[in-house]
């Protein structure tokens, strides 16, 4: 297969609502814009209900959105129909063709633009060995097992060429392990091919290991967009922080300012964190649980009675009463397994290079802030 | 019994015995009523003087008439079929894909025909068309015989079977996985490309579903060839001429069951094809979210098909109604009341037959089809398969064929049935029998058997994991096959009209002999009472079951 220039995809300022019975509308997507790079691999990620599946089927043109542009190399293709658009789309259904063979579903794209036969033969073998289901062509789709039926529909879109590349939750049909094996080899044939791809999923390890940018969604509108490690580790929302992981969310008070540093109360204990990461006076000091230690518990240091312990094999989670709070630290196992137990009083050391500290003010949208916090530091 | 239950230590998990005596005479019906009547009439068709000879079955097929009268009855099967299926299909696609206004308007007109007699249209048809029809004669003026035949058996079997064909097409459209169009789409495939290469490929199994039941339902007709046929002669009406007219039992035993070879033929067509349209419906994670369709030439055409169809039926309907509530329809149009009054005197035993012995075949049948798909569904008892084949033949047998064949086999002694009510409700029954089991086992199959494993591992007998956990969950499928049977029983006249006696007789057949005699207005208000029972039967039998169980619980 040649493989054509990747493209850029601009969408600016998309808005689509539901009408509901009654007259009511329900807005799905809410103003989003999102600039993707040729070759980038941007990922939606949000819970159900989110938009980021109507954002995918506006891009394929199976929606029309009630605002707002969507433009390939800065050519609008906004109001184009679906088979005019050349965008691979693969399904969370797959949507392989029942009646007709994996070798004619890959052909399906090429046989329509009435690519002459030689060439579809050639170029439907390439797709399907480029799956490794170069021997698969003449069955049909329902003798395959899930993980090669998935393999079928990247086929499928791969071998059109597509300007772009769209994935509807594609893994969520597959068992755990599969899911792990499949996404690797997606990743590989994205980059190959350097085709543009847009992925959605509401599973933060899959966004976290294939994107080179998440886009966090909730209730129709982008939370944050960053690559896996800012999405991480520098949450713009609480609502991202949890979405992309356990974090512990502690309410702090700003005490001073000064020399570029901000002096932070918290849990009747004071840290220090660089006056960038924070400017308002009443805080959230966000802190993975791979980022608290256990600790001798000395005077004068954070700590607390161990009330709960999970043994997960290679790491343990300790859950640590802590006044009204429940903080929650993950550590490996490396052999210290029996070091702690439940009823245990523990010191906690805060990494310091891994705290990021919230403005308290800002609730996650629809969500009242109490709630959250709870939520967060219950885990 | 009481002393053992009362004894918790008594109960032993994995009692099954009351299903297992329940098994061999469940099984035993069947035989009786199933495999019996046939065999008994395939019997008569081939023995002649105690000999097997396949004379009068050869005679009859050399004769001319009766290869005219068989060819006669294909052509206008062939007719049907093509015609109604393309309609049916031309309806469901509007209803699931045509942006459309009033949309349950249209599906409740297209589906009445499914709920009344089919000789309902043969009295509406004549009523307007006839010789002295309204349209025919009071406003065109015209002396015309033209409706008697080939054409007005058409019009009639397609307003009266379309509808049964729209519902298999329409519940093909509705659950066809939407992505395998919206795929096809995104890979370059214009609408036009995506309904040849993809829609219709996946529907054609449903299609020739839909023309095989129709072209079934035509070969069943009686009513209408009786009343409309002229000198068309099909075989379902030549069956009953040589019966009642000639007394001629041999004869229309043969011919009989030269009706029930085709139909038996296509019977297993349509299974065949069953199976095939299970592929194109959505599976685990597929959509049924189908976009409609905003084309004004496309929602224009629509519009006309299904309004033009509704109209037509409704026209049949009014007709009927206005033939109830007028002196003498088309003569002399004053309204009138007599007509019902007559109805509800003079056919009230008619009336409270149909009703009592139609509510007798819907407990028969739900108990049996419920145990039959127990059996079949969930035990690996021996020869299930055999039961559930039996079970379901009477889905390939025409009307005609099995009032006959009941009429015949159940005329003497020990098995003397012919006259009582037992005949007729066992007729009922058997005539839905199908329907019960394959709801019953569509149903269950749909039941993890973990359910039954949870209810034994606690201690309850096979029976009381049917009664108690099985029965509650698929009881709206039983309900909903009760009304079905109830319908299909009231509304019956091929499967009746052998069967009915001085001492029970039904609704339909007095409709037939009213027609007879000429009495148009007293047959239209008997018609119009049965289409107002199904309707309240229909929509408030669920209605009043599903109150009852809000107070019970």
């Amino acid at each position: 297969m040649d493989i054509l220039p990747a493209k850029t995809l601009e969408i600016k300022g998309l808005n689509k609502a539901y009408a509901m019975r009654g007259g009511r509308s329900v807005p799905a997507v809410r103003d989003f814009t999102l600039r993707v790079e040729p070759g980038e691999f941007v990922t939606l990620l949000g819970p159900s209900g989110c938009g980021k599946t109507t954002i995918l089927r506006t891009l394929a043109g199976l929606e029309e959105p009630d605002e707002g542009q969507i433009l390939l190399d800065g050519r609008s293709i906004t109001r184009l129909p679906p088979h005019q658009r050349r965008i691979g789309l693969v399904f969370q259904n797959y949507a392989l063709f029942p009646h007709m063979t994996v070798f004619e579903n890959v052909a399906y794209s090429l046989r329509i633009r009435k690519a002459r036969d030689e060439k579809v033969r050639s170029e439907v073998r390439a797709a399907l060995k480029a799956v490794d289901l170069d021997e698969m062509g003449s069955r049909l789709p329902g003798q395959l097992s899930g993980g090669q039926q998935q393999r079928v529909a990247l086929a499928r879109a791969m071998v059109m060429q597509p300007d772009l590349l769209l994935f509807d939750e594609p893994l969520s049909n597959l068992d755990a392990k599969l899911r792990v094996q499949v996404r690797g080899e997606l990743r590989r044939l994205q980059k190959r091919f350097g085709t543009t791809a847009i992925y959605v999923t509401h599973d933060q390890d899959e966004a976290m290991s294939l994107s080179d940018r998440i886009a966090v969604m909730n209730a129709g509108q982008v939370e944050q967009i960053g690559t896996p490690e800012e999405v991480y580790a520098r949450p713009a929302t609480l609502f991202v922080a949890n979405f992309v992981g356990q974090v512990n969310a502690l309410p702090g008070r700003v005490l001073q300012r000064a020399n570029g540093q901000v002096t932070i109360e918290m849990l009747e204990q004071r840290i220090v964190v660089p006056a960038d990461r924070c400017a308002a006076s009443e805080v959230l000091v966000l802190v993975r649980p791979e980022a608290v230690r256990l600790v001798e518990a000395t005077p004068g240091r954070l700590a607390g009675i161990v009330e709960e312990l999970e043994y997960r094999g290679d790491q343990i989670e300790y859950r640590v009463r802590v006044g009204a709070m429940l903080i929650v630290a993950v550590e490996p196992t490396l052999g210290r397994g029996g070091r702690v137990a439940v009823g245990d009083r523990v010191g906690l050391q805060l990494l310091e290079d891994a705290l990021h500290v919230l403005p308290a003010q800002r609730p996650a949208p629809g969500t009242p802030l109490e709630g959250v916090i709870r939520d967060a530091t219950l885990g | 019994m009481t002393a053992v239950a009362a004894d918790p230590s008594l109960a032993r998990p994995g009692r099954g015995w009351v299903l297992a005596c329940l098994y061999p005479l469940v099984a035993l019906l069947v035989a009786l009523f199933v495999a019996y009547p046939l065999v008994d009439l395939l019997a008569r068709a081939v023995f002649a003087d105690g000999r097997l000879s396949l004379g009068t079955l050869l005679r009859l097929l050399s004769d001319p008439y009766t290869l005219q009268v068989v060819g006669n009855t294909l052509v206008l099967g062939l007719t049907v079929a093509i015609a109604g299926t393309i309609l049916a299909a031309l309806y469901a696609y509007a209803m699931t894909r045509v942006d459309m206004p009033w949309k349950p308007v249209w599906h409740f007109l297209a589906l009445l025909p499914t709920i009344s007699p089919p000789i309902l249209m043969a009295l509406s048809l004549i009523l307007l068309y006839g010789r002295r029809g309204l349209i025919t004669h009071e406003l065109l003026g015209m002396q015309t015989t033209a409706l008697y035949g080939y054409r007005g058996l058409v019009a009639a079997q397609i307003l009266s079977y379309f509808p049964f064909a729209y519902l298999l097409l329409l519940n093909l459209f509705r659950n066809l996985d939407a992505s395998l169009e919206e795929a096809a789409g995104t890979m370059g495939a214009n609408p036009g490309k995506v309904l040849t290469t993809i829609s219709l490929p996946l529907l054609t199994p449903g299609l020739g579903s839909a023309f095989v039941l129709l072209f079934g339902y035509s070969f069943a007709d009686l009513g209408n060839p009786l009343l409309l046929g002229g000198d068309y002669p099909v075989l379902s009406s030549q069956i009953y001429l040589t019966i009642i007219g000639m007394y001629d039992i041999p004869k229309g035993a043969a011919l009989a069951v030269i009706l029930l070879v085709p139909a038996v033929l296509l019977f297993f067509v349509q299974k065949k094809l069953a199976e095939r349209t299970a592929y194109a419906s959505v599976g685990s994670r597929g959509s049924t979210q189908h976009p409609q369709v905003r084309d004004r030439a496309v929602r224009f055409a629509a519009l006309i098909v299904c309004g033009l169809v509704s109209v037509l039926i409704l026209m049949q309907y009014a007709t009927v109604f206005a033939g109830a509530t007028t002196k003498l329809f088309g003569i002399d149009n004053t309204f009138t009341l007599r007509h019902f009054v007559a109805a509800l005197t003079t056919s009230r035993a008619a009336l409270l037959d149909t009703i009592g012995l139609a509510v007798m075949a819907c407990v028969a049948s739900a108990v049996v089809g419920v145990l039959i798909a127990y059996f079949v569904a969930r035990t690996p008892m021996p020869g299930r398969g055999a039961l559930d084949f039996m079970a379901n033949l009477p889905l390939a047998i025409p009307g005609t064929v099995i009032g006959l064949a009941f009429a015949l086999a159940f005329n003497h002694r020990p098995l003397l049935l012919t006259g009582t009510a037992l005949i007729i409700v066992v007729v009922f029954s058997v005539r839905s029998l199908p329907y019960a089991t394959r709801s019953g086992v569509a149903s269950l199959q749909q039941l993890h058997r973990s359910l039954d494993e949870a209810s034994t591992t606690m201690g309850a007998t096979s029976g009381q994991t049917l009664w108690r956990v099985l029965l509650p969950l698929v009881r709206p499928a039983v309900i909903a096959g009760m009304i079905f049977t109830f319908t299909r029983s009231v509304t019956t006249l091929s499967a009746v009209i052998f069967v009915v006696s001085p001492h029970w007789s039904l609704v339909t057949p007095a409709i037939l002999s009213q027609m007879d005699r000429g009495d148009v207005g007293e047959a239209a208000a008997l018609s119009v009472i049965l289409v107002v029972l199904v309707l309240l039967v229909i929509h408030g039998a669920p209605r009043l079951l599903r109150r009852d169980w809000r107070d019970r619980s």
